[in-house]
């Protein structure tokens, strides 16, 4: 076999993006040394003695595996896998070795900020907490009272993460406004509501049972899901998992296909009908399953079937052959129950992208592989305790502004619907101010052109980070949040076929001036509550209603009873909620467990086993919750060997849904001005014009979106970012590798560097979403390679109002 | 005592590189693209848009070979390059002269030069910081996701590592140089 084996070669080569990277690395030859800062790594300790293991949860991207931090005199040296998490199972990626620089990267915010240069200049003074809180607090008493205390007419937004939820109980639950937005309309909305909608939930893909998966547009192999990752990987290469990979791309995912498809940009609706078609046509389905379980099969059927979505349509359009559109629909029902159309993660691609997550879940219902072992599984999720909030009732409170944006807004909301109402000056009432905790939007959204203006016309912006990022430098206070590694964060139930319950501990005490959330709201809170309650009197009629007659004294507590006093909430520690809600459910021993292992869950001491140096039982087989969308089959009905699997499948089940059944047809929807079934319509399709180009975008292993972009170990990696472009077309265009090179769409330009690779086709570009940031205060991160939301054009999706990220026309040109 | 060597599923490596970043913390390896212990090595893909040969693209995990016969320990002039009680080949900072005899020597191209101490480094399977704390692992074993490695003890006919050794179809690296390595690819 030849194989590379050569570290030089490895330096040398001008494979792999990763490879150009390490050799043409400016970071540790310049940056470092210019700027006389020390970055690196600090050899462990060879004494155990010397060692403190703190089990805890990692944050370098959302999928939260368990770790041990390992701690040597207050400094953690070393993340390590913790093996009792079944959703990790023993793992820990490049980002999630690299978390200790996060901890430790002299960049990050130290403390708190104002502003006193120009907005977006990074100018700001040091202050203590409290002079920030008042700051915050004497603005937005004026901004209420002139808004006649409209809590909604202060924004926020947060990325996902743990204390997500402490940060949206104080937003809206506390303070009271219903404008917020999070990443799932630049994410993951189209997908996880299409699903939930048609087969009752979005679940999880058993790749660690499924025979036949086809994976379009998700890249498993660098936009790393655990446990779908580990799971998938081990048995590709002809060793139990046939994976299709579908993507316009070929990525190291498709190299561990047994077949990749390149399919045209924005097609894949079509491609899924046409699989559908087939399947329908030569009746390969699962009918038994069917029959039982999916409501509205003739109709679709008959749907399919008159509009022609024939393979040869399709092949037209996607550019997939016939041939291979037809052995696809054969192999997965050949395989099926045991076979997945993969859900996808990041599906923000194109305008049609509900209508595609609704077809492709029902694809996969039609093999049956719907709460079944090796298809998608909905599992079990293991309850916590109750926490109750004591929230206050706002009068002049208004509905969020972007409601009209598309059919379904949800309270997560339509970033892009939001910022532009607010910088087109649609907004039904004035937007003046916006709270940002642990989000980027600045690199984020597309058309960051217009995210800037959005800033720009606030009064008041505050932004809760651990580092100076682009969307910090638009602040006027900014608020030093500690990393991960110094904060306990809200206990977290992981549903699945093994479900668990893990936990965040601080490994350290939190450095500089720097506060988990909950504090800071609890701070916040004590600051704002009073001068706010004082706008409330003044303008909220209820409020007046309520107390009109009332002493001093019963003012007082009418106003703590009714949850007015912002800091109520927040006054325990984070650790006494945890212990609240876990011994309330499970009592005091699961506590102990839970902080001492990481992890907890019913049996763990019975269940879980180190079965080799890789493989740990967490569940037995038999106990594990494939199958529980109707609790009257009795679990050993399943593991009942004389039950054929294709039998199993049928049983008849009951979903979340309207039905009870998976919903082929959705006639609420219909209401809405939405397809009931999904249709593929021309009209809303973006054709590449001849000579231009449909620009993607995507992730990678090494870096996790723009939070990862000043990581010295991750840059070491990777320090920029490349643009793909087909060999011959860079050739016609005498674009050679590392050439800079002008990529321009209707709402901006950015200059990169080219890549010309085999890898991609000739009408489409890609790069690496993540770089490209300007903040001169991310001394290693500022100006790497270029931000793809410069150029990606604010296209809605029209069902959930989530960003169309791939319908962007570009041109590129040698610079 | 112990005869390490490494079992490599290398079929599983999907080049995420959380080897690398995990040997680069564990042995405070230096950043920068020239130090690093620990690699994966890839294959560009061969053929035309869009008729790529998906086989011909592989990711072949690689480090010291931990060479029972190492060329490397036979050059070095000082005896800077050893094998330590556990038959790892090691490198004594402190007898390094920095002649780079051993550069060349290696036919893995397995060594750099630590530009802080200006000695040769490479791969020691965490001989001075796990396994001398008396963990039973490597980093980069430890924390793989899809688990390309067992690492483990050859001599141990009841370790892992022997046990797939026997019944497993495998194959080392240039074989036919005779420096019997102790990393073990899995057909």
């Amino acid at each position: 076999m030849q194989v590379e084996i050569s570290r030089r070669k490895f330096l040398q080569g001008t494979v792999a993006l990763s490879v150009i990277a390490a050799s043409t690395s400016a970071l540790s030859n310049t940056k470092s040394q210019n700027d006389k800062k020390t970055f690196g790594t600090t050899k462990t300790s060879n004494n155990k003695n010397e060692i403190k293991i703190v089990p805890t949860l990692c944050e370098m991207c959302v999928n939260k595996c368990a770790a041990y931090a390992r701690v040597e005199n207050n400094v953690v040296t070393k993340l390590d896998p913790n093996p009792h998490f079944p959703k990790s199972q023993n793992m820990l990626c490049a980002r999630g070795n690299a978390g200790i620089q996060a901890l430790y990267d002299p960049d990050r915010l130290k403390y708190p900020l104002i502003r006193v240069g120009k907005r977006g200049d990074g100018k700001y003074k040091r202050v203590t907490w409290d002079e920030a809180y008042s700051h915050i607090s004497e603005k937005m008493a004026k901004i209420l009272d002139e808004e006649k205390d409209n809590r909604s007419c202060i924004g926020y937004c947060a990325g996902e993460g743990m204390a997500e939820h402490t940060y949206k109980t104080f937003m809206q639950d506390k303070f009271g406004s219903s404008n917020f937005v999070n990443h799932s309309s630049i994410c993951l909305q189209t997908t996880v509501s299409g699903y939930a909608l048609t087969i009752g939930g979005y679940g999880q893909a058993d790749l660690e049972n499924a025979e036949y998966i086809i994976m379009a547009g998700a890249n498993r192999a660098e936009a790393i899901v655990t446990p779908d990752t580990m799971e998938l990987f081990k048995r590709t290469k002809r060793r139990g998992a046939k994976l299709i990979v579908i993507d316009p791309r070929f990525t190291n995912t498709a190299a561990h296909a047994d077949d990749w498809l390149p399919v045209e940009v924005g097609t894949d609706l079509a491609l899924v009908l046409a699989l559908t078609y087939v399947v329908l046509t030569e009746e390969l389905y699962n009918k038994k399953f069917v029959a039982l379980n999916m409501n509205g099969f003739e109709e679709y059927k008959e749907h399919i079937i008159s509009s022609s979505y024939t393979p040869e349509w399709a092949e037209k359009i996607t550019g997939i052959k016939v041939s291979k559109i037809k052995k696809i629909a054969r192999d997965f029902m050949h395989h099926a129950p045991k076979a997945i159309y993969y859900q996808g993660r990041r599906t923000a691609w194109s305008k049609q992208d509900f209508q595609l997550r609704r077809a492709q879940a029902i694809f996969t219902a039609l093999g049956g592989g719907i709460d079944k072992e090796g298809g998608i599984v909905f599992g079990k999720k293991l309850p916590l305790g109750s926490h109750s909030i004591n929230a206050p009732i706002y009068a002049n409170a208004e509905g969020r502004i972007e409601k009209d944006a598309a059919a379904i807004i949800g309270g997560s909301g339509s970033w892009i619907a939001w910022r532009n109402k607010v910088v087109e000056d649609k907004s039904p009432y004035p937007i003046r101010g916006m709270f940002v905790y642990k989000q980027n939007p600045m690199l984020s959204i597309p058309n960051a052109k217009k995210t800037k203006q959005m800033f720009e016309k606030m009064d008041l912006v505050v932004v809760i980070d651990t580092m100076p990022s682009d969307t910090a430098m638009m602040a006027d206070v900014i608020l030093p949040e500690c990393t991960y590694l110094e904060r306990e964060d809200p206990v977290k139930s992981f549903g699945g076929a093994q479900p668990s319950i893990a936990l965040r501990q601080a490994a350290t005490k939190p450095m500089y001036e720097t506060k988990p959330v909950i504090e800071i709201m609890h701070g916040l809170g004590s600051k704002m509550a009073k001068p706010l309650w004082e706008v409330t009197k003044k303008h909220d009629e209820d409020v007046q209603d309520e107390i009109e007659g009332k002493s001093e004294a019963e003012i007082e507590a009418y106003y703590k009873e009714n949850g007015f006093d912002l800091s109520d909430d927040f006054a325990h520690s984070q650790e006494e909620i945890n212990k609240h809600m876990v011994e309330e459910v499970y009592g005091s021993e699961a506590w102990k467990i839970l902080r001492e292992k990481g992890v907890y869950y019913l049996n763990m001491d019975k269940y879980f086993k180190k079965l080799s140096s890789n493989e740990y039982q967490w569940y037995p087989r038999d106990r594990r919750f494939y199958s529980v969308v109707r609790g009257e089959f009795k679990s050993d009905v399943f593991h009942d060997t004389c039950v054929n699997e294709k039998e199993i499948a049928v049983l008849k089940k009951e979903f979340k849904t309207p039905t009870g059944k998976v919903e082929c047809v959705l006639n609420n929807l219909a209401k809405k001005g939405v397809d009931s079934m999904p249709k593929w319509r021309d009209e809303m399709y973006t054709a590449t014009p001849k000579g231009k180009f449909k620009f993607i975008t995507g992730r990678h292993g090494q870096f996790t979106q723009n939070a990862t972009s000043n990581n010295a170990m991750l840059l070491d990696l990777m320090p920029e970012n490349y643009l793909w472009i087909n060999k011959r077309i860079a050739k016609d265009r005498g674009i050679e590798f590392g050439d800079t090179v002008e990529v321009e769409s209707n709402v901006g330009k950015i200059q990169i560097k080219a890549y010309p690779t085999e890898k991609i086709g000739f009408n489409t570009l890609f790069f690496i979403h993540g770089f490209g940031s300007t903040s001169d205060n991310l001394t290693l991160g500022v100006d790497n390679g270029a931000s793809d939301n410069e150029i990606i054009d604010d296209v809605i999706e029209p069902v959930f109002g989530s960003a169309a990220m791939h319908e962007t026309i570009v041109d590129v040109r040698k610079v | 005592m112990a005869r390490y060597g490494m079992v490599l599923d290398y079929k599983n490596c999907i080049n995420c590189k959380a080897c690398e970043t995990a040997c680069k913390e564990e042995n405070g390896i230096l950043l920068g693209a020239d130090n690093h212990r620990i690699w994966v090595g890839t294959k560009e893909i061969e053929g035309e848009f869009p008729f790529l040969n998906i086989a011909s693209n592989n990711f072949l995990p690689s480090q010291c070979q931990q060479c029972a016969n190492a060329p490397c320990q036979e050059v070095c002039p000082t005896n800077a390059t050893y094998y330590d009680e556990n038959s790892v080949v090691r490198v004594d900072p402190d007898k390094c002269i920095l002649c780079s005899y051993c550069m060349t020597a290696c036919p893995y191209d397995a060594r750099y030069v630590d530009d802080r101490t200006k000695t040769v480094d490479k791969c020691n399977f965490c001989a001075d910081t796990r396994i001398a704390r008396g963990e039973t692992t490597t980093a980069c074993q430890n924390t793989c996701p899809t688990k390309v490695r067992i690492f483990g003890d050859l001599d141990d006919p009841n370790s892992e590592i022997s046990e797939v050794l026997r019944t497993r179809d495998h194959f080392t690296l240039k074989s036919h140089l005779g420096t019997d390595p102790r990393l073990f690819y899995l057909t």
